[in-house]
């Protein structure tokens, strides 16, 4: 009942949020930007620009994104895109949502209404969810009418199947489970700092460290404990499950980032259990720092 | 210790480190009645409520609200208490009547008493505007009304009469009076003492941690009793000549001023004494016998 309530009371404040809703706009006028100059790059390969035609990228390359601006690539690439530059996004959410009740002083208005610290971590991490899920649905649709008209502008052949349709979800989930981490190390972040500078702070010099240490991937070639190593981190992880979710829409993400070493890769159990252990580490350090502490005024 | 209380305190401490902010705090205020803590700034005031909020956790000792331990039932400790500490805190981006439920919604309360509760502070044509742009009355007065929304047997008040005029202030005390006539108790800790002294019926007064008085606010006042004399002159003479009155239990010098141990409605007889021995007295008068002279003489703050 407490955590119904309390989630009722998050959404409410988030959905009423207006940077929630210019970081959504942010991310949508880049997702857009995106995937608008791969159709340029297609146009301009096609020379259906002003009959300009520039020859830059090979055969599989560009049918790669031509793949991506069709169906069902196009979910496959907003999904990439989600866990891309998104993740960034879910950071200042996480970090605006946790970190603004310590720094306005709601927390403890909020707390001494609803005591349960736990539950009330757990409420905000559920209506962030919620609020990302919106964000992707959202992005979804925008993807669609996007791919329409790239479809129709660039003559790509889309087939959308009951198939691709049924296995969305599935990709809307991986996505979702992608950003977790980064979601709950910027909560643990907020909740350490007592801060929405923290948590931002925090969730970033994560992302920085995280995708830092992916480049130590070549480090795997060293030898078969390297791999095992490097395997740990989390990026190498991460990408396992954003290619599974681009090759479940029929993309090859290694066609475009010849840095990618599919074979190399953790396997997607391994890349499931390690984010998973990832995300209990880090709400392990949010509640912590949030049930053991006192509350006080606005930091 | 009565099961009628609204608040029981029972030697609660909180140390931070060498650092002990509130220091075997043993307090009862019964329900139903208007209740003043107060203390210097730093006294552990609002650290004692936060205690009592289950928002910091004791070192030692237990607090029972409304007949709950805070320690172990919070959320029905909670269940009807509404509490306003320290400053307002609400979300700028919300309107007031949204802030408020988000607090009904976090509390599963009826988002109905809302406007009951912006009736009550006479915020209602106010309650869509942003919270940023609220003075620090509205914001004062937004507190209070979320104090209302679970229908609180007991509300406690941490400062709410701060940044308010003195017409705000005066319809708070009003509005403070109205809730005890409904039968709730009130924990007010405020810095206006004459404030507390209209409305309390009982007061606490923390220094450093530490209850250095409790009582009954007539009964404090009674214990406080003197005669304020200033005379004309080197004062010595004075001080001589009123130790010699069988009447004076004691007297002491502040610079010309000499405060004298004795009944107030002897006032005419010493001064005639004094006059007798060529001494001339420049003023004479009861000592103050304020709630804010008895706190200040107290906590011995200047």
């Amino acid at each position: 009942m407490m955590l119904r309530n309390l989630f009722a009371a998050e959404w409410l404040k988030l959905h009423k949020w207006p940077v929630a809703w210019a970081l959504l706009a942010s991310f949508l006028g880049l997702m857009s930007l995106s995937l608008g100059l791969w159709a340029m790059v297609v146009a301009l390969h096609e020379g259906i620009l002003g009959g300009v035609r520039i020859s830059t990228l090979g055969e599989v390359q560009l049918d790669q994104i031509k793949r991506q601006l069709s169906f069902p690539g196009i979910f496959g690439a907003v999904l990439g895109q989600i866990n891309g530059t998104g993740g960034l996004l879910a950071i200042f959410l996480a970090a605006g949502s946790l970190g603004g009740d310590y720094s306005w002083g709601t927390l403890r208005t909020l707390l001494a209404r609803a005591p349960e610290r736990g539950i009330y971590l757990l409420a905000k991490l559920l209506a962030l969810l919620a609020g990302l899920l919106v964000a992707i649905l959202i992005s979804l649709v925008m993807g669609t009418l996007i791919a329409l008209a790239a479809s129709h502008w660039l003559g790509l052949p889309s087939h959308l199947t009951g198939r691709d349709l049924l296995v969305l979800p599935l990709g809307i989930g991986r996505a979702l489970f992608v950003i977790l981490p980064y979601l709950l190390a910027t909560m643990a972040c907020a909740a350490w700092g007592r801060s929405v500078l923290a948590g931002a702070g925090g969730g970033l010099l994560f992302l920085a460290l995280d995708v830092g240490a992916g480049s130590l991937g070549s480090l795997g070639k060293v030898s078969d404990f390297t791999q095992l190593l490097v395997n740990l981190l989390l990026q190498p992880n991460i990408n396992t499950l954003v290619v599974q979710n681009a090759q479940l829409f029929g993309l090859d993400q290694s066609v475009l980032a010849s840095a990618l070493d599919l074979g190399r890769l953790p396997s997607p159990l391994q890349a499931t259990v390690v984010i998973t252990v990832y995300c209990l580490l880090f709400a392990f350090g949010a509640w912590r720092w949030l049930v053991k502490r006192d509350v006080m005024g606005a930091q | 210790m009565s099961s009628q209380s609204a608040i029981i305190t029972d030697r609660l401490t909180k140390r931070y480190g060498e650092r002990v902010v509130v220091d075997a705090l043993s307090l009862e205020v019964a329900q139903g009645e208007v209740f003043g803590f107060l203390g210097p700034n730093g006294a552990g005031k609002t650290t004692t409520i936060a205690m009592l909020l289950g928002l910091v956790k004791p070192t030692a000792g237990r607090a029972l609200v409304l007949g709950h331990d805070v320690a172990t039932a919070p959320t029905t400790a909670a269940a009807r208490v509404g509490a306003m500490i320290e400053a307002p805190a609400f979300y700028p981006y919300l309107n007031g009547y949204d802030n408020l439920r988000v607090l009904c919604r976090a509390g599963g309360l009826n988002e109905q008493r809302i406007a009951a509760a912006l009736a009550v502070v006479e915020l209602s044509e106010r309650a869509r505007d942003k919270v940023r742009v609220y003075s620090q009355g509205m914001k004062q007065r937004l507190a209070i009304a979320a104090t209302l929304l679970p229908d609180p047997a007991l509300i406690i008040l941490d400062e709410p009469t701060n940044g308010l005029d003195p017409a705000g202030t005066a319809e708070i005390r009003a509005l403070i009076r109205a809730l005890a006539a409904d039968g709730r108790t009130i924990f007010l800790c405020s810095h206006m003492l004459h404030e507390v002294e209209q409305v309390c019926e009982r007061v606490a007064i923390l220094k450093a941690g530490r209850l250095i008085a409790q009582g009954r606010v007539a009964e404090l006042l009674h214990q406080r009793h003197g005669l304020r004399v200033r005379v004309e002159g080197d004062p010595a003479p004075a001080v001589a000549l009123v130790s010699t009155l069988s009447w004076v239990a004691g007297v002491r010098r502040d610079g010309d001023v000499l405060l004298i141990d004795a009944p107030a409605d002897r006032a005419a007889e010493l001064n005639a004494h004094l006059a007798r021995h060529g001494v001339l007295v420049a003023e004479i008068g009861a000592q103050g016998n304020s709630l804010e002279a008895f706190f200040l003489e107290v906590t011995g703050e200047p």
